[in-house]
């Protein structure tokens, strides 16, 4: 096991051992290689010890940037992230377990990229970004575009994730994140659906963004439910149209956790209660402003 | 390519980490887990080998402070870092989550016991009088197959009166 003690050694090591070398930072997935015998690499890069790459922080712009080695613990303990990606908190708190995301990394989840995932449908929805770096430079990459394949992404053998960083969630926008899983600890999705909006003037949305988790090889974007979305007036009777719509967009396999058919019901039926949450969220928010 | 084994792939190495408050020296496997150089190497049994997976929340220790499963910690990771494990809690009295434990009768076999202790533990430094869904929630990475979940919430939300009242004093187990 190869221990750098600054980015820059990480960085050259990298370079060194490529393909041969297995990043590890919260070790919750490496751990599980190592007992079953299947990680495929000859040495393991232990980055955890770069306190430099733990931080969270709202820069001048207004932007939120997450350090590669900032915990899901981190995260939902933030008041950064707290007051301004609080979508970021729902998830995380139904992600694993405590211990878990006291060890797991955001940046982990992302390079890891496990459709079902559950950091990767916010960050698709908060159009986030992707810091890289090696030793030929930097370059960003949006989360969207990082993902190639089932457990593939862009980033090359000599790359390390330094940062995830995006916009806040401002005065206007909704947001939510469903999941389904087992158990409501330490269960990995079935199914999951995140969700960004932008109100226009009107009970409509001007843009929106829908991400599915664990339906297709990657989280994927549901396009035509956006487009649908953003083409009517946000009513209760459309909610079921948009859900419907987003099932059709999932390409779900059937396994151990699901059928193929199960899963196109659960992103539905995820779709319809947030939508529907949403909508509560607006009454309320027009009661208030009216009386 | 074949898989390698743990001491293929890291050798050995001397680390240097803080355990219950006092700094120890092992050396270990770097890429074997905390949890089977607590055991193994240092002979500190209280942390249980459950799933050795993260799922049953047995082996669960404190990292500066912050309740993990040890079993998915890198033995290599530790190194300069804070460790508290069960042993470590009851110094110099008994603690009070362990005291509450035994006088609601929540410890059945007792397995996974060491584990809910530490989370407890962990949850009550940073919820100073947490909601019974608090509780819930920070024993949720814990796993008790006996069943027996709802006298240690019971136990844990006493414990956590007490901690919150100053200290232990009412408990008959700690005199």
């Amino acid at each position: 096991m190869i221990s750098p003690g600054s980015l820059r050694e990480a960085i050259l090591a990298l370079d060194k051992y490529r393909d041969a070398v297995r990043i590890v930072a919260g070790s919750t997935d490496v751990s599980v290689s190592l007992k079953d015998g299947n990680l495929r690499e000859e040495w393991l890069l232990d980055i955890s010890h770069l306190d430099a790459l733990r931080y969270i922080r709202k820069n001048r712009n207004g932007t939120i940037h997450i350090g590669a080695l900032a915990t899901y613990g981190d995260c939902i303990r933030s008041n950064v992230i707290q007051k301004n990606a609080s979508i970021l908190v729902d998830d995380f708190l139904t992600l694993a377990s405590p211990q878990i995301r006291n060890l797991a990394t955001v940046a982990g989840n992302l390079g890891n990229a496990s459709p079902a995932g559950d950091a990767i449908p916010p960050l698709f929805v908060l159009n986030a970004t992707i810091n890289l770096e090696s030793l030929s430079g930097k370059r960003e990459l949006a989360v969207q575009n990082f993902f190639t394949g089932y457990r593939h992404t862009e980033r090359e053998p000599d790359e390390l994730i330094t940062e995830v960083n995006f916009s806040p969630v401002r005065k206007g926008e909704l947001t939510f994140f469903k999941k389904l899983g087992l158990r409501q600890a330490n269960a990995i999705s079935i199914a999951s659906v995140a969700f960004w909006g932008k109100l226009g003037p009107g009970p409509r949305f001007t843009d929106a963004r829908i991400a599915l988790g664990a339906v297709a090889p990657t989280v994927i974007r549901a396009t035509r439910a956006e487009q649908a979305l953003t083409d009517g007036e946000f009513t209760p009777q459309r909610v079921r149209e948009i859900s419907k719509l987003c099932s059709l967009e999932a390409q779900p396999i059937s396994d151990i956790r699901g059928s193929a058919d199960h899963r196109r019901r659960a992103v539905n039926q995820l779709t319809q209660l947030g939508l529907l949450e949403l909508l509560e969220r607006l009454k309320d928010h027009r009661t208030r402003s009216s009386s | 390519m074949a898989s390698k084994s743990v001491s293929q792939i890291s050798g050995s190495r001397m680390i240097r980490f803080k355990l219950n408050g006092e700094w120890v020296r092992a050396r270990v496997h770097p890429a074997n887990s905390l949890l089977r150089v607590l055991r193994d190497t240092l002979e500190l049994t209280g942390s249980k080998p459950g799933c050795e997976a993260g799922e049953c929340g047995s082996c669960t220790v404190l990292l500066d402070g912050l309740p993990v499963t040890s079993c998915m910690v890198l033995a290599g990771q530790v190194e300069g870092r804070e460790i508290t494990t069960v042993e470590g809690l009851s110094n110099p009295r008994l603690d009070p989550i362990i005291a509450s434990l035994v006088e609601e009768g929540a410890v059945q076999c007792g397995y996974c016991i060491p584990g809910f202790v530490v989370a407890a533990r962990g949850l009550l430094r940073s919820t100073k009088n947490p909601s019974r869904q608090a509780i819930r929630s920070g024993l949720s990475g814990n796993i008790c197959r006996c069943g027996g979940y709802s006298m240690i919430a019971k136990a844990v939300m006493k414990a956590s009166r007490r901690s919150f009242t100053g200290g232990h004093k009412h408990s008959r187990l700690s005199r």
